[in-house]
């Protein structure tokens, strides 16, 4: 072997790509005939076999006749029990066994919240007592379970809003700032002088509410109606009577936002701290881990539970209510309401299982 | 007529601006949700899943359903159908199933209560094919679908909406509040009537409350249950429907097209007195399907015979038909006319893989670069002249065209075909599109046959070899495209050399066998396409000449002969033209009507060799060759 001349350095690397090159241009139209013919055999094959099964196999009706929920049952939920949804009702339109009210989308899917993205909790997660459990999955679309169910020494609670998409904190929704417009002094001001300020406000508000209530089409069309008329016209008048009567329908929890306890920093603490691994522990041996070494797991999986969660009524009356509505940004029709006295006498009713009667209240403002 | 056609369109249009403000309305003139339901119902999250059963169990109702009077319900107090005794009470007592035919008790605007109960339609079902005791005893391949006492109704009917049909004029969405403003000039108080929802109630019910996938696919609750057909002796019918034309029209998203209510439901009548196909009043009784299908709605031109087409064919169960033999035939013939081309192209790609390389001849290579020098040469060399060009381009771009549109109605329950269909604006465009492509695709074959023609007449007129015109028999036979027995001597040639059994590569003169047979299978086809095509377009007027069964036969050799156009042209021709390793990225050919030199040599020596004669050009043989 002769010894590498540094002389010979570019003449080497010459003959090295001429070689590849030659190389190269022999094997480059074979691997691409080569392609060419695995892609056409697979094309005929495809067309062939498509004619011979379409004429000698029936092949029933297609999927978006037949594959419709028939029941409305947990399996709807269990695409990704990581990335729990909503059921999808539009997309499956024909829905009569399954449920007799259209419901449309339903839960808004909350991918932030560590309880239900670790697979162990359903967005719908109370399910014993029969007095409760409905009304206390109704508000979970709209207060994350640590609210109730975490450790907190502070009276009232230090709770923040986060956002469903990003899990940021945020300001109060904007279907109570607009609410908030619409009940304040500045409401009666407009209302014998509006602008063209308030106008924007109060439309770019019922446009992000709608946005943040899955495109709700009666806040769109609210909005586009407060935006198309002129704010000094008598229609923008009657536009805001009407706002201002129908948006408490609209107080649904559907806000794209939830309220949680805030934590250190200001951001809202969405599952307990440092459990990641004991999680991952816990759902490999769900199924297997029993009596006290499930309890003893599932105790470090929760460091900050209560030991028993918060009751309704500490939170929905007037003295010492846990939470500061008007601090959350509720606006004082909405936060009276909601701490209002027939709410905590019903709540009394409902713990105690004693039947009562439906008043007349809060839901539309009279 | 016309203007009673007009008249009823005005009629419509203005109740229709009426209609459209539905979305944004004032406040309704009766008290919604008078039991204050929606207070709790009214969020998404009231319910709960059943730990032992799995089951959700939901308890939201669209607040907006009421509010924006969506439905023929809205109205309704939710203790109108649930027993106030169980839900007057919080928590509720456990609920019973609610009973559809139980009376309720609608307040009018103007004070005036009424009574209504669905008992009288629910009675009608006694004398329908769908009786409540068939319904009860339904029993399906995944178990029941509604619980005991739930009302049958549920099989068909969830909460009922107003289908506003917008679909027919979506512009008037645009109108604002001011429709019913003008009617509630006298309606508010003089003759007060809910405007709003009484026009949207009406208006709903020009049209079926359901579209046609709704409505299949409500039919197929039962009727592609393999368990419930078995034992009804019934063929899946929404199967064989959505094979249909109406049904892949209504797989592509189409309002106006034929669902199954539109044959099985009498004029003058209502789904709920269906009845069986044996029963002479039914609509569908071998002795009523020509009116059913000659409707005014449908085919009001048709002849009766039209009738005898069948509607519910699905080929695989359709054995011993002549319709299942006509496809049996199509699929013979795409398997042997496209298959041993794609074969010859295999083949061909294959010797590239092995480095098999052929040589062509030295002469002819130096023979055509001589002609290609000159410019009487390189005119002679020329495989495809202007015209031929264009009308190449024609033909591509209509076919484009025509398989963009016409392949989604063939695939229709694919997902990319409703994409395809919406990307042309909805079904009724792609449907014209595809009608315009192919006359026009037509008008170039007729007038690409009116020149072979004329060709043919001169080649005919000309003195021949003998100083004698050839005559017309022979001038015809003797026209460059036909297959002869020489090509077909050339083509075994060809095959024995690509699976190396000679030596030598054949030779072709102007257009190879291949080329010749991609023209005439075009040929053929655009006839075949154009006259079914046609015959499908214009079906109500053939059908006075037709039976309805070369319908079904006209369809089929139509979807069929589409098929191996495409695959040939997609697959094969598209390898010839662009993919081919010597023509990449595009035959020049299509372009310039000049083939490569190093293809012109391999594959057209004959060609190269007669323009070389015709210059008088001789090179001596090649020793070599």
């Amino acid at each position: 072997m002769s010894k590498l001349n540094p002389l010979n350095l570019p003449k080497t690397i010459a003959w090295f790509f001429r070689g590849t090159w030659r190389n190269a241009e022999r094997v480059i139209p074979r691997a691409y005939a080569l392609a060419l013919a695995f892609v056409i055999c697979f094309l005929t094959y495809q067309a062939v076999s498509y004619l011979i099964v379409g004429l000698l196999k029936p092949s029933g009706s297609p999927p978006q006749i037949t594959q419709l929920p028939r029941r409305m049952d947990a399996t709807l939920f269990e695409v990704d029990r990581r990335k729990w949804r909503g059921l999808d009702a539009t997309a499956n339109p024909r829905t009569p066994p399954s449920h007799y009210h259209r419901i449309g989308d339903w839960i808004e899917p909350d991918h932030q919240s560590g309880c239900t993205t670790s697979g162990c909790h359903s967005p719908l997660p109370h399910n014993e007592r029969k007095e409760v459990r409905a009304f206390l999955n109704m508000h979970a679309t709209s207060i994350h379970c640590g609210t109730c169910h975490m450790k907190s020494d502070r009276a009232p609670l230090s709770l923040t809003w986060y956002n469903l998409a990003s899990g940021d904190p945020q300001g109060p929704p904007a279907i109570l700032q607009a609410y908030d417009l619409l009940t304040s002094d500045e409401y009666e001001k407009q209302r014998n002088s509006p602008d063209d300020a308030f106008q924007d406000k109060l439309t770019s508000l019922l446009r992000k509410a709608a946005r943040e209530a899955d495109n709700l089409p009666a806040l769109e069309n609210l909005a586009d109606h407060v935006n198309a008329v002129r704010a000094t016209s008598d229609e923008f008048k009657q536009l805001l009577i009407q706002a201002r009567e129908s948006l408490p329908r609209h107080f649904r929890g559907e806000y794209g936002a939830k309220i949680a306890v805030r934590g250190v920093g200001g951001d809202p603490v969405l599952s307990h701290p440092d459990t990641e691994k004991l999680v991952a522990q816990y759902v490999s041996q769900k199924d297997t881990i029993k009596g006290q070494d499930r309890r003893d797991l599932l105790n470090r999986i929760h460091p900050l539970r209560r030991k028993s969660p918060l009751d309704c009524t500490e939170c929905h009356r007037k003295q010492d209510g846990l939470i500061d509505f008007a601090r959350m940004g509720y606006p004082p029709a909405r936060a009276n309401a909601l701490v209002d006295p027939i709410v905590v006498e019903m709540i009394e009713h409902i713990n105690k299982g004693t039947p009562f009667h439906m008043p007349d209240f809060i839901g539309v403002e009279k | 007529m016309r203007s009673e056609v007009n008249n009823m369109e005005r009629r419509t249009f203005c109740a229709l601006l009426v209609l459209t403000t539905t979305a944004f309305v004032a406040a309704p003139l009766s008290a919604d949700d008078p039991d204050n339901c929606l207070l709790c119902h009214g969020f998404r999250g009231l319910g709960r899943i059943d730990n032992e059963t799995q089951k959700i169990h939901a308890f939201y109702v669209d607040p907006d359903y009421s509010h924006l009077r969506r439905g023929p319900h809205a109205r309704l107090a939710c203790t109108d159908c649930h027993k106030r005794s169980e839900v007057s009470v919080v928590p509720h007592q456990p609920v019973t199933h609610v009973d559809c035919a139980r009376q309720c008790h609608l307040s009018n605007p103007n004070g005036i209560d009424r009574r209504f109960s669905h008992d009288p339609i629910q009675s009608m079902l006694a004398d329908s094919t769908h009786t409540l005791d068939t319904l009860a005893k339904l029993d399906f391949r995944g178990g029941p679908i509604l619980d005991k006492d739930q009302s049958a109704c549920l099989y068909c009917h969830d909460e009922p909406y107003f289908r506003l049909p917008l679909d027919v004029a979506p512009q008037l969405a645009a109108v604002t509040q001011r429709g019913i403003d003008r009617c509630n000039v006298c309606h508010a108080e003089t003759v007060p009537i809910d405007i709003e929802y009484d026009l949207n109630h009406v208006l709903a019910r020009l049209q079926p409350s359901r579209s046609p996938l709704e409505i299949a696919q409500t039919c197929a609750v039962c009727h592609s249950d393999p368990k419930v057909t078995a034992e009804h002796d019934m063929s899946d019918a929404v199967a064989s429907y959505v094979r249909s034309f109406h049904g892949k029209a209504t797989l592509l998203g189409e309002h106006q097209t034929a669902d199954c209510l539109s044959c099985h439901v009498k004029t003058g009548e209502n789904a709920h007195l269906m009845l069986g196909k044996s029963d002479p009043q039914s609509s569908v009784f071998v002795a009523n399907i020509a009116n059913s299908c000659r409707s005014t709605q449908c085919h009001p031109g048709a002849d009766p015979a039209f009738a005898t087409a069948a509607v519910h064919l699905d080929l695989p169960t359709a054995h011993g038909s002549i319709e299942y033999a006509l496809a049996a035939i199509f699929i013979f013939l795409t398997i042997f006319t496209f298959g041993p081309s794609a074969l010859l192209v295999i083949l061909d790609l294959l010797q590239i893989i092995v480095g098999r390389t052929h040589h062509p001849s030295h002469r002819i290579e130096k023979l055509a670069k001589d002609l290609m020098a000159s410019a009487e040469g390189r005119k002679r060399l020329k495989r495809f002249t202007i015209s031929q060009r264009f009308q190449h381009w024609c033909l591509s771009i209509l076919f484009v065209a025509l398989v963009l549109t016409g392949f989604p109605m063939k695939f229709a329950d694919r997902a990319w075909a409703s994409m395809l269909v919406n990307m042309f604006g909805g079904l009724s465009t792609a449907r014209n599109i595809h009608h315009w492509s192919g006359i026009l695709l037509f008008v170039g074959f007729s007038f690409h046959v009116f020149q072979v023609v004329v060709s043919s007449l001169r080649t005919a007129r000309a003195p021949g070899p003998d100083g004698q015109p050839m005559g017309l028999v022979k001038a015809w036979l003797s026209m460059p495209m036909w297959i002869s027995p020489q090509d077909v001597r050339k083509t075994m040639q060809l095959f024995a050399h690509l699976l190396f059994l000679r030596k030598e590569r054949p030779t072709f003169g102007r257009f190879s066998p291949a080329e010749k047979f991609e023209y005439l299978g075009v040929f053929w086809g655009t006839m075949l396409l154009g006259l079914t095509g046609m015959l499908l377009w214009g079906e109500q007027y053939a059908s006075h000449f037709l039976t309805g069964k070369t319908f079904n036969l006209a369809t089929i050799a139509h979807t069929f002969e589409a098929f191996l156009a495409v695959i040939h042209v997609g697959i094969l021709h598209i390898y010839n033209v662009i993919f081919a390793p010597k023509v990449f990225p595009l035959s020049p050919a299509t372009i310039t009507g000049n083939t490569p030199i190093e293809k012109l040599v391999e594959e057209h020596s004959e060609f190269v060799e007669d323009a070389a004669m015709h210059m008088g050009k001789h090179l001596k043989a090649d020793p070599t060759a």
